[in-house]
């Protein structure tokens, strides 16, 4: 960091510095706002004058791309323009998100920035997929955080090589407006990432509006801010521009680095000034800074632009006299640059000053796709030619294939077919790829891409490769999901030019599958000249007819004469599985009912094993059995003695062990806490029958305290003879064993070391710490021999790990007396007995400091054989480090290939914040900025926490413009960490804190609180306001609220606005729900309703009879409704007669989203509904007709919708007719269903007399018990239903069980709350006139029923829960009536 | 739970390039013994193959022919070739396979 007055000898194009160094933020805009540097008004700020704030929209270079707008649809919606930005600035509060939110979030930024890191760490690279779905992911988490806005920005630039620069950039406008429309709080770090990424992508924009929207927006630049204008202005060759933000700058005192002296040199080149540029070196030099890697690139990359070789190559030169190396990523800025300006010619001359090291191949990779994507692929073929070519191992005899991301990168691009083909042969003649071809025509066929995967196959057929016909299956696929029948015939055309004969399966899976019908694919065939008549064709007709069950159409077919010879093997397995289509999960929990029903108690206890590991892989494939039948499961179960099998592992007995404390003897020994020895000892003699092994234990810590070793060993001994077991604590053998060491009483304190083996004493933890101290004490005494010794005896008894720390104090001894070379001798000795280095740091330390190169290099020696060159490396790191020697230091930091250990650098991170060791930290994280796999947030992170330590927030504020400078995300915890030192220190925050809030439950606000916000009027206040009161459903407050902030000018979050049009809509107010819409897109360029919002929409308008004009707004909007919603707009459709309307809504169903699982039925009614509102009744007759004549499946097939809207509507003629069809259907074609429904739905709606008549016509309908038996379920489920049970059992006695019935009727006089006492108490006296028993479930209800009258019960009432009767019934009898 | 008394000879298939559909696959481990069943799952969605497949052959002799040749190369990738452990498996993606 220099001082910028040094500067001012400095003259470029003669600036007037001394004008500008006065000049304030506001006079440098003036001034700068004359510059006409963008060609075209890339910013145009509106300010708007009913609200405050300021918002200004920015467009984007180039409009309107396509990949990069769509991200999901859920979170784009239609109308977002995603050209257009918008900017909101300042006073906008944001939503305060919960703490669950936070937390997920904070989580969520974790795995994110993991997920791009290692991508970034790999590869140098991330992939567009990638960074769209972490941002999708974040979009649809809402409330996105300041750092994970920050984390997608910074992607955006260079780290998107597959990407053309403009698209990139619009990427990164997307992300700005869309995570600011969620309300992200943007700060200078956003800004100063935004600019990086213009830098990146070559953007061209104007630096003067740039400042005023940071101005607009209440944000600071800071100096990582200024140096990027300048070198945005140096970008395109203003150094006029450049000059006077520097001049500004400098006015500020802000230090001139490196890198504003870099920029300069790009600038002067491109301003065509190419002497001013070299002279920027020297004018660095005069200042104090030496030029780094960076400036000799900024000067290379100037030649390269012009094409001098020469100079490069001179340039190139120079460096290699300096101690700088640049390395193989900076030679590629040169490649790149000479390809892009023009100068291929010159590459192979820069590609032979490779030196291929470590990181290469990622790096050139980037290379290669930056040239693809930009249109040089030729150049980029040439670097390819000199990737190591990977030998062919013999364990892996796969062929080589290096260049597969080329040609996976060349097919995303559209190259044409001739060049990839082309790179194809290069390939194959260099011998770095096996098998280019296939590989190359898999990407296409990944990508979809028919064009270039037919030439390529083409190509491959001349070249004598088979194509086969699965190669077309990913293309088929594709049509078949669009059904896009022309695809699909165009690709068999395709296979018919290859001569590849589509075999059956092609047919089967892909292409008759696209096709409404076998029928219609085989006519569109035969039209388009395809063969229909080959054996694979027909053998997928067959097939198919099969598996759909269409049985009589399989006879025709093979009864056919024309049909070739077909073997059943073909479509046996098809036409089983047409057969069992029915097959439900239901089935399979019969099956298991069956299973146990038939099997004895013996059978299935001894299989109980067998029966675990089936019911366990059963719920593993997730079949759920329904609950009766797992009832009935578990009843035979239970039966058989088998509980386990059914109980979840739930058997976990709390076992409480009742500790039965024996209160032990109070001994007196509680004078030893009074640590008066002669006291204790005094007391000891008089109770010595009293002592308790416990006692003495004391007693000799006691002693030992008081260094008292002769004391100690004789009331050991006396323990002894009491006790030959007893044993001391491993504290106490610690102090001992302390104390005999400090009388130098060597024998006997390893006898205690013996001892303590036998009797199996542990040392740990703290224990190891005493040991830790003994051996210290040792050293100090500079006893060499009694503590080689004692820590030999230690080891050698395993009583503790030889670790580094108790190896130590051997060294120290000799560190302590200034012997490095001894000790150096005693670590050596260390490792090799025990593979530790203890003290090594401190051993390298003095070693460097005093300067004996001889001896360091044994040390390093040493260390690099015992533990590889890593380990030294840093060791010698961390000693120059240490030792000030920071240039040093940077030598070693720059070895090739040395990648980060974080745990190593933490090591030392530690270190210097305990010893409160700035400088040297501070030099540790500069020097790693480079290093391989380095966390630089954690790296930052320690700075941090020393500036927390010394309460420097200046400090720290530099370290967070720092973090600017490198592009470094800060996670959550550091900026925490960051805005606490900011806060003791009484300084303005200037970022959003990521705190972790206690939820702000809005519910939870009280009155006072309204109040207190109310009359705040500030943004924020009223939102929340809003929020709440739309909670508690007070929708009319909130939206007074809304009326109010409106008239006070103050705009709101895009998600209040939301809430409270949700609000206003489920309470049916659609007009002021549009009015809130309409404020809302007032205040944010393309407001959108959110998805539920749109849904509650489109259900209010269909209940104000207005589906019409719902359907044109869902058909604008780009929404997928939900499956309520859809019903619900169909239904409103039908109503009206709107036939084009529900085939529209049907069609944009399949094309918007076939994942939607509606039922077809519902559009097929509503059709019918339509057709008879509108007065064709025939046309309704004849579909629903055909719908159960033509298909063989009718169980999901209802109609019952149809009969009970036109019962409703009392449309006679109609229900005439509908009853004339079901019973023909009835008669005529064995479907029972139609009938079935009718009958019930005249009985629902009381018309007994014509459910009579029917029945009387269609007797079938009596023998559809399961139809009638779920239709008196649900009866009962609602009071007052009794008299239709009655009805249904008066017109078919017979449907069910006598007790079944007779259960469900006393379970519906139970719903019923009024006067049924009666009717329940003759229906109790029927039953016992028939002879039948009645439940213990029915009569429990029966009895409340009596009690609920006054009146006493006249039998014993069942004494058990309602839930108990009910589960045991559920459990006796399948099924049964019961409660839900 | 296969029937009892009926054995199965079954390899485990891996590493298949995707170039290689039932009918290569079938005709190359045809060689070792009769191959009863060719299972090689495709993804319908895709359209290209799981990279694995089952083989049964009718005879030990066939499963052990080809156990004991190494390696199982064919155009010039190398195949992943293993005694099938899981014969409940087999039913399962044989029933997959029959529906779809």
């Amino acid at each position: 960091m220099r001082s910028s007055g040094a500067l001012l000898p400095v003259t470029w194009d003669g600036c007037p510095f001394a004008t500008l160094c006065r000049l304030n933020m506001a006079a440098l805009l003036r001034s700068a706002r004359a510059l006409n540097l963008s060609a075209s008004p890339l910013l145009q700020i509106k300010r708007t004058s009913n609200h405050r704030q300021t918002i200004s929209r920015f467009y984007s270079r180039t409009v309107g791309g396509r990949g990069i707008g769509v991200c999901s649809r859920q979170i784009i919606s239609g109308s977002f323009n995603p050209a257009m930005l918008v900017w909101e600035h300042a006073v906008v509060a944001r939503d305060e998100p919960s703490l669950g939110v936070r937390n997920k979030q904070s989580h969520q930024f974790d795995w994110a920035l993991a997920k791009l890191d290692s991508s970034v760490r790999r590869t140098g690279r991330v992939t567009k997929s990638l960074l769209q779905r972490i941002f999708h992911d974040i979009c649809r988490t809402g409330y996105p955080s300041g750092n994970q806005a920050l984390l997608l920005l910074r992607s955006c630039g260079s780290l998107l090589p597959e990407l053309p620069l403009a698209e990139r950039t619009e990427f990164a406008h997307h992300i700005w407006g869309k995570l600011l429309e969620l309300g992200a709080a943007y700060d200078v770090s956003h800004y100063n990432a935004l600019l990086k990424v213009y830098l990146q992508n070559e953007f061209k924009f104007s630096p003067t509006e740039f400042l005023a929207k940071m101005e607009a927006a209440n944000v600071q630049p800071n100096r990582v801010t200024y140096q990027r204008l300048i070198a945005a202005y140096c970008q395109v060759g203003d150094i006029e521009g450049a000059s006077k933000v520097l001049g500004f700058m400098k006015s500020k005192d802000l230090p001139i680095t490196e890198a504003v002296f870099n920029s300069l040199v790009t600038g002067h080149s491109r301003a065509g000034d190419m002497e001013s540029a070299v002279n920027i070196l020297s004018v660095m030099r005069g200042t104090g800074i030496d030029p780094g890697p960076d400036t000799y690139l900024a000067l290379l990359v100037a030649y390269a632009e012009k094409g001098d070789m020469d100079k490069i190559k001179e340039t190139l030169n120079q460096v290699e006299n300096t101690d700088i190396s640049l390395m193989d990523r900076d030679l590629m800025q040169v490649v790149f640059t000479l390809t892009v300006a023009g100068h291929q010619q010159h590459v192979p001359e820069v590609l032979e000053h490779l030196r291929h090291d470590g990181g290469f191949v990622p790096d050139a990779m980037n290379l290669c796709l930056s040239l693809i994507t930009q249109g040089h692929e030729s150049t980029a073929f040439m670097l390819l030619k000199t990737f190591p070519s990977v030998q062919a191992d013999s364990q892996n005899s796969n062929g080589p294939d290096v260049g597969n991301f080329f040609l996976r990168h060349c097919v995303n691009t559209n190259k044409s077919p001739e060049e990839l083909v082309g790179f194809c042969k290069g390939l194959m003649d260099s011998n770095l790829h096996a098998a280019p071809m296939q590989f190359t025509l898999y990407c296409a066929l990944e990508a979809k891409k028919m064009a270039p995967a037919i030439e390529v196959m083409k190509t491959m057929k001349e070249e004598g490769l088979p194509i086969r016909p699965h190669y077309f299956w990913p293309l088929l696929a594709q049509h078949k999901r669009d059904q896009n029948t022309a695809g699909t015939l165009e690709v068999l055309k395709a296979m018919q030019e290859l001569s590849t004969e589509p075999d059956i399966d092609t047919y089967c899976n892909y292409v008759l599958r696209t096709f409404p019908s076998v029928d219609s694919a085989r006519t569109a065939l035969a039209d388009a000249g395809i063969a229909v008549d080959t054996i694979a064709f027909v053998s997928a007709e067959v097939r198919a007819e099969a598996a759909e069950g269409n049985l009589a159409r399989l006879f025709a077919f093979l009864s056919s004469p024309s049909l070739p010879a077909i073997d059943i093997g073909v479509f046996r397995g098809n036409l089983i599985a047409g057969f069992k289509r029915q097959t439900s999960t239901e089935n399979m929990a019969y099956f298991l009912y069956h299973l146990f029903d038939g099997m004895s108690e013996t059978e299935v206890q001894a299989k109980e094993e067998v029966l675990r590991e089936y019911l366990q892989q059963l719920h593993k494939k997730g079949i759920c059995i329904p609950v009766n039948i797992y009832r009935g499961i578990r009843n035979i179960l239970d039966s058989h003695h088998v509980p386990e099998l059914i109980k979840v592992p739930l058997l976990c007995n709390f076992l409480l062990f009742c500790s039965h404390l024996k209160c032990s003897k109070t001994i007196k020994c509680v004078c030893v806490f009074s640590q008066n020895l002669p006291r204790a000892l005094e007391l000891k003699a008089e109770h010595e029958d009293k002592m308790s092994p416990s006692c003495y234990a004391l007693l000799i810590n006691l002693c030992c305290r008081h260094d008292n070793p002769e004391e100690a060993l004789n009331l050991k001994r006396e323990l002894a003879r009491m006790d030959s077991e007893a044993t001391l604590d491993v504290n106490k053998y610690m102090s001992l064993l302390r104390v005999l060491s400090k009388h130098n009483r060597l024998e006997e304190a390893v006898d205690i070391l013996k001892e303590m083996k036998e009797k199996d004493v542990v040392v740990k933890d703290t224990a190891v710490v005493l040991l830790f101290h003994t051996f210290s004490a040792v050293a100090l005494r500079g006893d060499v021999a009694a503590l080689r010794r004692l820590q030999d005896t230690t080891f050698a008894l395993g009583l503790a790990k030889p670790t580094s720390n108790l190896c130590s104090p051997m060294v120290t001894m000799y560190l302590e007396k200034g012997d490095f070379a001894g000790a150096l001798e005693a670590v050596m000795e260390c490792e090799t007995q025990y593979h530790q280095l203890p003290r090594i740091h401190d051993v390298l330390c003095g070693i460097v400091k005093k300067g004996d190169t001889e001896l360091l290099q044994k040390a390093m020696d040493f260390v690099s054989q015992q533990r590889g060159e890593m380990t030294v490396l840093y060791d010698l790191f961390f000693a120059f480090l240490q030792t000030g020697r920071y240039r040093e230091a940077r030598k070693i930091i720059e070895t090739p290939g040395l990648r980060a250990k974080p745990g190593r650098l933490q090591w030392y991170a530690e270190k210097c914040i305990g010893s409160n060791q700035m400088e040297a930290l501070e030099t540790m994280v500069d020097l790693t900025a480079k290093l391989f796999e380095c966390d630089r947030d954690e790296m930052y992170h320690y700075l941090l926490c020393l500036c927390k330590d010394t309460n420097d927030w200046s400090k720290a504020e530099a370290v967070w413009t720092k973090m600017q400078e490198e592009n470094v995300i800060p996670r959550e915890r550091t900026l925490r960490l960051l805005a606490d030192i900011f806060k003791t220190n009484n300084q303005e925050v200037p970022f959003e804190v990521p705190e972790v809030k206690q939820p702000s439950s809005v519910t939870a606000f009280s009155s006072v609180a309204y109040a207190v916000l109310y009359t705040s009027r500030s943004s924020a206040g009223l939102r929340g306001l809003v929020m709440a009161l739309c909670k508690k459903r007070k929708v009319q407050e909130a939206y007074n609220v809304l009326k109010e902030a409106e008239r006070l000018g103050k705009a709101l979050v895009p998600a209040c606005y939301d809430a409270l049009i949700k609000a206003l809509l489920s309470s049916g107010s659609m007009e002021d729900a549009m009015a809130v819409k309409d404020i809302a897109a007032n205040h944010i360029t393309g407001f959108q309703l959110s998805d539920m919002a749109h849904n509650l929409q489109i259900i209010t308008q269909v209940k104000q009879e207005r589906p019409q004009g719902c359907l044109k707004t869902m058909l604008q909007m780009d929404q997928v409704p939900s499956q309520l919603a859809l019903t619900r707009l169909v239904q409103g459709l039908g109503n009206h007669g709107d036939i084009k309307g529900i085939q529209e809504v049907a069609s944009l169903i399949k094309s918007l989203s076939p994942s939607l699982n509606m039922s077809s039925m519902l559009f097929v009614n509503n059709m019918a509904l339509a057709h008879i509102k509108n007065g064709d009744l025939e046309r309704a007759l004849e579909d629903l007709e055909s719908l159960y004549t033509q298909t063989a499946d009718h169980s999901q097939q209802s109609i019952a919708f149809v009969f009970r809207k036109v019962v409703e509507a009392h449309n006679d003629e109609a229900f005439d007719k509908l009853r004339t069809m079901a019973e023909r259907l009835c008669h005529q074609f064995a479907s029972y269903k139609p009938a079935t429904d009718l009958f019930l739905q005249c009985l629902d709606t009381g018309r007994v007399e014509e459910a009579r008549q029917l029945l009387q016509r269609c007797a079938a309908v009596a023998e559809q018990k399961t139809a009638l038996v779920s239709y008196m379920a649900k009866a009962s489920q609602s009071p007052g239903q009794i008299a239709k049970i009655k009805n249904l059992l008066e017109l078919i006695p017979d449907f069910a069980e006598k007790e079944l019935v007779y259960a469900y009727m006393m379970k519906c006089h139970g719903k019923w709350a009024g006067q049924v006492g009666l009717a329940a108490k003759a229906l109790y006296r029927r039953m016992q006139a028939e002879g039948l028993q009645m439940n213990e479930l029915s009569l429990k209800r029966l009895a409340q029923l009596y009690k609920k009258a006054g009146e006493p019960v006249p039998f014993e009432e069942p004494p058990e829960t309602f839930k108990f009767y009910a589960d045991k019934l559920k459990a006796s009898t399948l099924p049964s009536p019961e409660d839900d | 739970m296969s029937a009892p008394g009926k054995k199965v000879f079954e390899l485990f298939v891996s590493k298949i390039p995707w170039t290689l559909g039932t009918k290569e696959v079938k005709e190359y481990f045809g060689q070792f013994g009769h191959v009863r069943k060719c299972l090689l799952p495709f993804d319908k969605g895709t359209g290209f193959h799981k990279g694995f497949c089952w083989i049964g052959y009718t005879t030990e002799e066939g499963l052990h022919n080809a156990l004991h040749k190494d390696p199982h190369v064919v155009e010039g990738s190398k195949l992943q070739v293993q005694q099938n452990m899981m014969p409940f498996t087999w039913r399962r993606m044989d029933k997959e396979a029959e529906e779809s």
